[in-house]
């Protein structure tokens, strides 16, 4: 239709305005492009990082277990439940776990401890747990009868590696537990609540003190890619086929992390709406002027019978137009930058520390929504803005506007 | 009744105030006018004497303060936006003073446009500007922008775009002011002719001498009233 052309042309009559318009379409959408992308990238690679090596991904444990944690809420056939996970293929690796409360001492100084068992092996392949260990040595793979401890709890009990730590607990029977244990090294896990209080046993030591037999308390699941939580949970739930064990996410039973991560990509948001405003300042300048100089175009329009609706679609089409190109060539952009990210990342010039894992670059994400989500903001904030000089060039009294002097 | 005592514009007490700051300026008190179909007429009169007020009226682009313009015997005060606004379409061709045209489409494209908003097929488009432009003179410029043509050559253009749709009244207001007075008055001529080969109504305003010699029909205007209406014969 005619109105295209003249939407089409008036764009090109102006090329200095339309070169301005577009620019602020196009840098706004390449900012906000490469922003999410690399906002994304970094998210999930803390993300990755962090549920990788504090959690797993998935955890799974006796249902009511995360609710309220007791000594008696156990897996009890982790030797099926071991095979089972060794048959799925998008699990990278699973380590089990013990947890109980005790008292613990060293000399004449004692404390409340929570007592972890782990699997050193699978926790080495799992968590890299050795790399946590600040001073001594991380377990060998068979059970030998010494203890881990947090770093801080050690300073509170003045103990130091090669030290005797004394722990009192409850057996699952009932009875009272009690064992002595050589300090093999101290524990820096980053996480200061944790290093305050944990004291690390090999799995089998664990259940041996607190007369578990087999029974566990977690398993700790790491898979291939992050993004595929939600459905690998569901497979691994169908696969061990046991109704009173729950298989959760991290997003569930580290929930607290999980908030506070969305919590910061709130961010994004506000970086979305500077760029509204950046495309909206610029196309309402340049859109307005040019509406202004031609307001005798429209009193022509509107005289020979053009409806005000025509008006506003011909102005809404321009500045779409506009949209448009600025979008493409910005996709172009945006994705070349977001593909150099994703392979060098940017990096700070100062580390940064979250929950003891350091990163000092981070890479971008190349995915959809990095480009859908500013490619919409930027057509719609255009339209919208673009409906103020459509009205006004709508409302054109064609009577006054013909009037030549 | 003849064709030639049909009246196309009838005005009944016509007046238009305008508002300027609080002060009531009367544009056209008191019009009463009839133009009958096929007539050749010209409005005159000093500046600020109401010709443009009274032709924006007529045509329905501004509202009267009171009384009453009907246009093929309907009344244009009973008609919405919408409707006024088809009717223009559909009924009168216009002629302003000047930028009659959309600078960014061609001659074609500008002849034509009126007649794509009332759905016209494409080979009935093309058949007609053709055939329009050889009339006003400007055969085979179809291809050319408005600001490449002289002055003379826009308001054929825009007296074509004015009469392909065949309305039956073509309201032109000082067609020929920013144009010298031998164009202007080609320009008339041509009008002219067109009159008497079409049968349309034309109603223009000029100050131009040479133009409203060649009119039919004078109308003077005078402080927003008609002070001489005079037929020639
Ligand atoms: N929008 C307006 N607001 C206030 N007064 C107006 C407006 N338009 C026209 N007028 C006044 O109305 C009167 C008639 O104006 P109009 O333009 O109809 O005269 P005209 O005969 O066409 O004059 P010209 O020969 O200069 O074109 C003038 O006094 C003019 O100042
Ligand atoms: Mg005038």
């Amino acid at each position: 239709m005619l109105l295209l052309k003249i939407a089409f042309r008036n764009i090109f009559r102006q090329k200095r305005r339309t070169v301005l318009t577009g620019l602020s379409m196009f840098g706004g959408f390449v900012m906000a492009a490469v922003f999410i992308g690399w906002a994304d990238g970094s998210y999930n690679h803390i993300i990755d990082d962090f549920t990788r090596h504090n959690f797993g991904h998935i955890q799974i444990h006796e249902k009511d277990y995360l609710d309220r944690p007791s000594l008696y809420k156990t897996i009890d056939d982790y030797p099926r439940i071991r095979s089972r996970l060794e048959g799925i293929g998008e699990i990278d690796s699973f380590a089990p776990r013990v947890y109980s409360a005790g008292l613990a001492s060293v000399g004449e100084k004692s404390a409340g401890v929570r007592i972890i068992g782990i699997d050193p092996a699978r926790e080495r392949s799992t968590t890299a747990f050795q790399k946590k260990v600040a001073q001594g040595e991380f377990f060998p793979a068979a059970p030998a009868h010494r203890a881990l401890l947090g770093k801080d709890l050690a300073g509170m009990l003045h103990a130091k590696v090669g030290d005797d730590i004394v722990v009192v607990s409850q057996g699952a029977d009932g009875s009272i537990a009690n064992d002595q244990y050589p300090i093999l090294g101290l524990v820096d896990s980053g996480d200061p609540l944790s290093d305050r209080t944990s004291l690390y046993l090999h799995v089998r030591d664990a259940q041996e003190l607190l007369v578990l037999g087999g029974r566990i308390h977690e398993i700790a699941v790491n898979i291939g890619h992050l993004k595929k939580v939600g459905p690998t949970a569901g497979v691994i739930r169908r696969e061990i086929g046991h109704p009173g064990l729950a298989v959760d996410p991290w997003q569930v039973f580290a929930r607290g992390f999980y908030l506070a991560m969305k919590a910061d990509m709130e961010g994004m948001w506000i970086s979305l709406v500077i760029i509204v405003l950046i495309v909206a300042i610029g196309v309402l300048n340049t859109v307005l002027m040019s509406v202004l100089e031609r307001t005798r175009e429209y009193g022509v329009l509107k005289a020979v019978g053009t409806k005000p609706g025509q008006i506003v679609q011909l102005i809404l089409t321009e500045v779409n137009i506009m949209a448009f190109f600025s979008v493409l060539l910005g996709f172009g952009v945006a994705l070349a930058l977001n593909s150099i990210l994703a392979s060098h990342g940017i990096r700070l010039g100062v580390e940064f520390s979250y929950g003891g894992m350091t990163f000092d670059t981070f890479k971008s994400e190349i995915n959809a929504r990095s480009f859908i989500i500013p490619a919409v903001t930027i057509f719609v904030s255009a339209s919208l803005v673009g409906l103020i000089p459509a009205l006004k060039a709508a409302r054109t009294d064609a009577a006054r506007a013909m009037r030549t002097h | 009744m003849s064709p030639q005592d049909d009246p196309i514009i009838v005005t009944e007490k016509l007046e238009k105030t305008y508002r300027d700051n609080g002060v009531e300026v009367p544009a056209v008190r008191g019009i009463n006018l009839t133009v009958h179909a096929g007539e050749f007429s010209a409005i005159v009169g000093p500046s600020g004497s109401g010709k443009t007020t009274l032709l924006n009226v007529i045509s329905g682009l501004d509202s009267p303060t009171s009384g009453e313009v009907w246009l093929r015997g309907r009344p244009l005060s009973q008609m919405n936006g919408r409707q006024l606004s088809d009717f223009r379409r559909d009924h009168i061709g216009f002629v302003f003073q000047a930028y009659n045209l959309i600078p960014v489409l061609t001659v074609r494209e500008n002849v034509e446009y009126i007649m794509m908003l009332q759905g016209i097929g494409k080979g009935e488009r093309r058949r007609r500007v053709r055939k329009m432009l050889e009339q006003v003179g400007l055969p085979g410029m179809e291809g050319r922008v408005p600001p490449k043509l002289s002055g003379g050559q826009q308001q054929r253009v825009a007296i074509a775009r004015a009469m392909v749709s065949r309305p039956a009244l073509i309201l032109a207001d000082e067609p020929t002011a920013n144009l010298d007075s031998e164009t202007g008055a080609g320009l008339i001529d041509m009008m002219r002719e067109l009159n008497r080969q079409s049968g349309m109504t034309f109603l223009f305003s000029t100050h131009d001498r040479m133009v409203m010699d060649k009119a039919a029909r004078v109308i003077t205007l005078k402080d927003g009233r008609v002070a001489e209406d005079r037929q020639k014969t």
